[in-house]
């Protein structure tokens, strides 16, 4: 078994004390919550600036919400009763790359789980289990982080895209772009992370 | 696996933890300079519409430092591997620095395009200084540039 550097250096100690299986499931649920922050971050700054602008101008809703849920769609035929509103569902975009963040979240906490393998007891604290359970937690925490950061980012372009857009419309689809690289953040995040968790191997279970 | 897994224990929760490190702030500052730039465009080209399109460089610019995070997060993480190298805490804690100095040059460079694009595209719309900013923000990103290649120069010293 390798030995650790001296007893005065006091995170290793620690550290190794700590179960893999612990340092995993923080990191999942991370990956997760965290990007789900994000998400919903994002929609509430576009959507409180969305709603405000539309009193105005009600057409920058239709290219701006997303809507194929129920409850949106109910929201939308109340607001379409209204005599002068032209709100017709075409193609949504502004909170589609919020929500594309929450996606990401999801789809690298199932990846993470898949990769969890159970050891025996005897094993727990072998290094190769334990730089399994590192390599699980910094995958969850990278997406989770990155994808709170591209939510927001997102969140706040599309606030001003939706203030922009009720002025000029011809200004939608050129802040488009910027947003466009603002949510390629949420997907580095994505890539590392899995890259990362091909590194969560776990040791063959020796009877 | 104990004769095939050589170095320390722990190390390997620094190497992980600087190449999120090196991710996680580049992208804090390429959004903070996005969202800030974004947020000049969108207001500049109320007023001057034929502008926004020559003004998406500080965003491109901010776009970019998340790139230089992710290359220095898959290089550290592909360079963790106790069973082909020993990793001892040394390699580490190097891992841990590096990832950390890019990531938070990235936070730095990234406000820093932010704020300065967010003025220039203002300021451009009103005179044309386009030249002035510009110069400004590709310094901004060649400064973490500059980091990345230092650390990429460390790196085969582990």
């Amino acid at each position: 078994m390798a030995a650790t550097l001296g007893d005065s250096s006091s995170w290793s100690t620690a550290l190794v004390k700590i179960s893999p299986y612990t340092f995993s499931a923080v990191g999942i649920a991370i990956a997760i919550g965290v990007s789900v922050l994000g998400a919903a971050w994002g929609i509430y700054i576009t959507g409180s600036s969305l709603i405000g602008a539309a009193i105005k101008a009600p057409r920058i809703t239709s290219k701006n919400l997303i809507s194929e849920t129920a409850p949106t769609r109910e929201v939308l035929s109340t607001l379409s009763q209204r005599p002068h509103s032209f709100v017709q569902q075409k193609v949504p975009h502004i909170v589609i790359f919020c929500e594309a963040v929450a996606i990401y979240g999801v789809i690298v906490a199932i990846i993470l789980q898949t990769k969890l393998e159970s050891v025996p007891s005897s094993q727990i604290y072998e290094p190769e289990t334990l730089r399994a359970g590192y390599a699980i937690f910094a995958s969850g925490i990278i997406v989770g982080f990155a994808n709170l950061v591209c939510g927001l980012c997102v969140g706040i372009i599309g606030s001003s895209c939706a203030l922009s857009d009720a002025q000029n419309s011809s200004l939608f689809v050129k802040i488009l772009v910027i947003e466009i690289f603002g949510s390629a953040l949420g997907l580095f995040g994505v890539i590392v992370g899995i890259i990362m968790s091909a590194q969560a191997t776990w040791p063959a279970k020796s009877v | 696996m104990a004769s095939t897994f050589s170095g320390d224990e722990t190390a390997p929760f620094f190497g992980f933890l600087g190449a999120a490190a090196a991710l996680v702030f580049s992208c804090m500052g390429a959004a903070y300079g996005t969202a800030k730039s974004g947020v000049g465009v969108a207001s500049m080209g109320v007023m001057r519409p034929e502008l926004v399109m020559k003004s998406i460089v500080p965003v491109v610019m901010a776009g970019v430092l998340g790139i230089y995070g992710l290359i220095i997060a898959v290089i550290i993480s592909t360079g963790i591997n106790p069973k082909a190298k020993s990793y001892y805490l040394f390699d580490g804690y190097a891992h841990l620095s590096s990832g950390l100095a890019c990531g938070l040059a990235g936070l730095s460079a990234g406000m820093a395009i932010g704020i300065v694009g967010d003025a220039g595209v203002r300021a451009n719309a009103q005179i044309e200084l386009l030249l002035g900013y510009l110069r400004i923000t590709i310094c901004l990103g060649l400064k973490d540039e500059c980091i990345l290649r230092i650390i990429i120069v460390f790196y085969p010293l582990n």
